[in-house]
């Protein structure tokens, strides 16, 4: 379902190729993305300048490899692969932590919206106060519509690690939105 | 498969089903239940990625003190009204951002490269009760989309701007040309005979003239019977 992510480095603002044509149909695909991939990286990153930043460089990465993109219907989770890639490289690089888990906890709903959309408001930042490690997975499951498989080799993870995770980031959402908890699993995460 | 393993499965895809999961919910109510609520906790979370998060808007309801909170209310009152007012003033611009939002969602439209048969026009045009005076090589995409409530031709014509969207809009009026940019397209939205046509290109194209020509082959045909909707 995927292509490959392009091997070449970072660009610098230098290196940068020349604006591709806009009526180009792989740069149009890719444009028409964009929100969506704009939506990933915030909820990876929740920084809006850095998501459009790493957005900007999966792009001009994806723009170079265009060619190994051999069916545009698989352009979609191939964009959101290399979002994902490069948000994790920032993190690696920087070690961000992008904002604090304090300012996610304190949150409180605006006054006089419905019950629903309270509900929908603590979901949001109970989504944000995850630790990465169970956001990144869920936000890859629910919002790019990737597989189990397609995830833990994403995250070089096992498939049973990866269900893992899902399983605890879904039972701490619960909690954090003031519903009980489920006993915890407790099979062991590692790579696959 | 025990309750460990089916809860296990569940809480890491509650969209998952295979046969070994399906026979145990059959013969378990506790987890059939835990799938439940799993289920319906996956459609909140779906509902709550669906908007990027607003950490300023939160930020800004943290700890504010009590007087803050009655400005802001009044502010946000304010904003309503303003917001109401300019939308009696400008009413096509929701009309722009619903056709710029319409568009959007089908990117590949803006893909196609073959020139549509005469079925597949005569099929797009003839459920919103329009015909073209045309039968130009030069449309690339023609469906019968769901719009506002009704059926309405959404065509693509490659242009010298590139593809260009053309949206024919029985049921909408518009009280003079307007012209819009958002997200990266350009469009305008002229009035016609029996509604308005709108036309959206990338970029900063000046789509005026292929709204003009278009408009000049659109021929108004009595409305067909209304149908229900289908996804589209």
């Amino acid at each position: 379902m995927r292509n490959s992510e392009p091997q070449s480095p970072v660009s610098s603002i230098s290196g940068r190729l020349r604006a591709p044509d806009p009526r180009d149909p792989v740069t149009q695909l890719f444009e028409s993305l964009r929100p969506d991939l704009l939506r990933f990286a915030h909820w990876l990153a929740r920084d809006r300048a850095i998501a459009e930043d790493i957005v900007q460089e999966a792009l001009l990465r994806a723009w170079r490899s265009r060619d190994a993109l051999q069916d545009q219907r698989a352009a979609r989770p191939w964009l959101l692969t290399i979002v994902r890639r490069e948000h994790a490289r920032l993190y690696e690089r920087k070690r961000l932590e992008l904002v604090s888990l304090d300012d996610a906890t304190e949150i409180a709903p605006s006054p006089g919206t419905e019950e629903s959309e309270d509900q929908l408001f603590a979901l949001r930042h109970a989504i944000m106060r995850l630790p990465l490690q169970y956001r990144e997975p869920l936000v890859l499951q629910v919002l790019g519509g990737f597989s189990t498989e397609e995830i833990a080799r994403e995250l070089q993870l096992s498939a049973t690690a990866v269900l893992t995770r899902l399983f605890r980031a879904r039972n701490k959402l619960r909690v954090l939105c003031g519903m009980t908890a489920a006993g915890d699993v407790t099979l062991n995460e590692g790579p696959a | 498969m025990n309750c460990d393993a089916a809860r296990l499965a569940i809480g890491g895809d509650p969209g998952a089903s295979t046969p070994e999961l399906e026979e145990h919910v059959r013969g378990c109510a506790a987890c059939a239940q835990w799938r439940r609520e799993m289920q319906a906790l996956d459609a909140d979370i779906l509902r709550a990625l669906q908007l990027p998060p607003d950490m300023a808007q939160a930020t800004a309801a943290r700890g504010a003190p009590a007087w803050r909170q009655w400005a802001l209310a009044a502010s946000a009152v304010l904003a309503t009204f303003a917001v109401f007012a300019l939308w009696l003033l400008r009413p096509s611009d929701t009309l722009a951002h619903d056709v710029v939002t319409h568009v959007q969602g089908e990117p590949d439209s803006w893909l196609a490269t073959q020139q549509v048969s005469a079925e597949e026009l005569n099929h797009a045009l003839s459920g919103a009760g329009v015909a073209l005076h045309i039968t130009s090589d030069k449309i690339v995409y023609a469906q019968s989309c769901w719009f506002h409530g009704h059926y309405v031709p959404h065509l693509v014509v490659q242009t010298a701007l590139g593809p260009t969207t053309v949206m024919i809009l029985r049921h909408e009026q518009v009280g003079g040309r307007r012209a819009f940019h958002e997200a990266g397209m350009s469009g305008v939205i002229v009035p016609n005979e029996r509604g308005s046509i709108a036309v959206v290109a990338r970029g900063s194209a000046e789509v005026g003239a292929v709204a003009g020509q278009m408009g000049g082959e659109v021929h108004w045909m009595p409305e067909p019977a209304p149908s229900p909707p289908q996804a589209h």
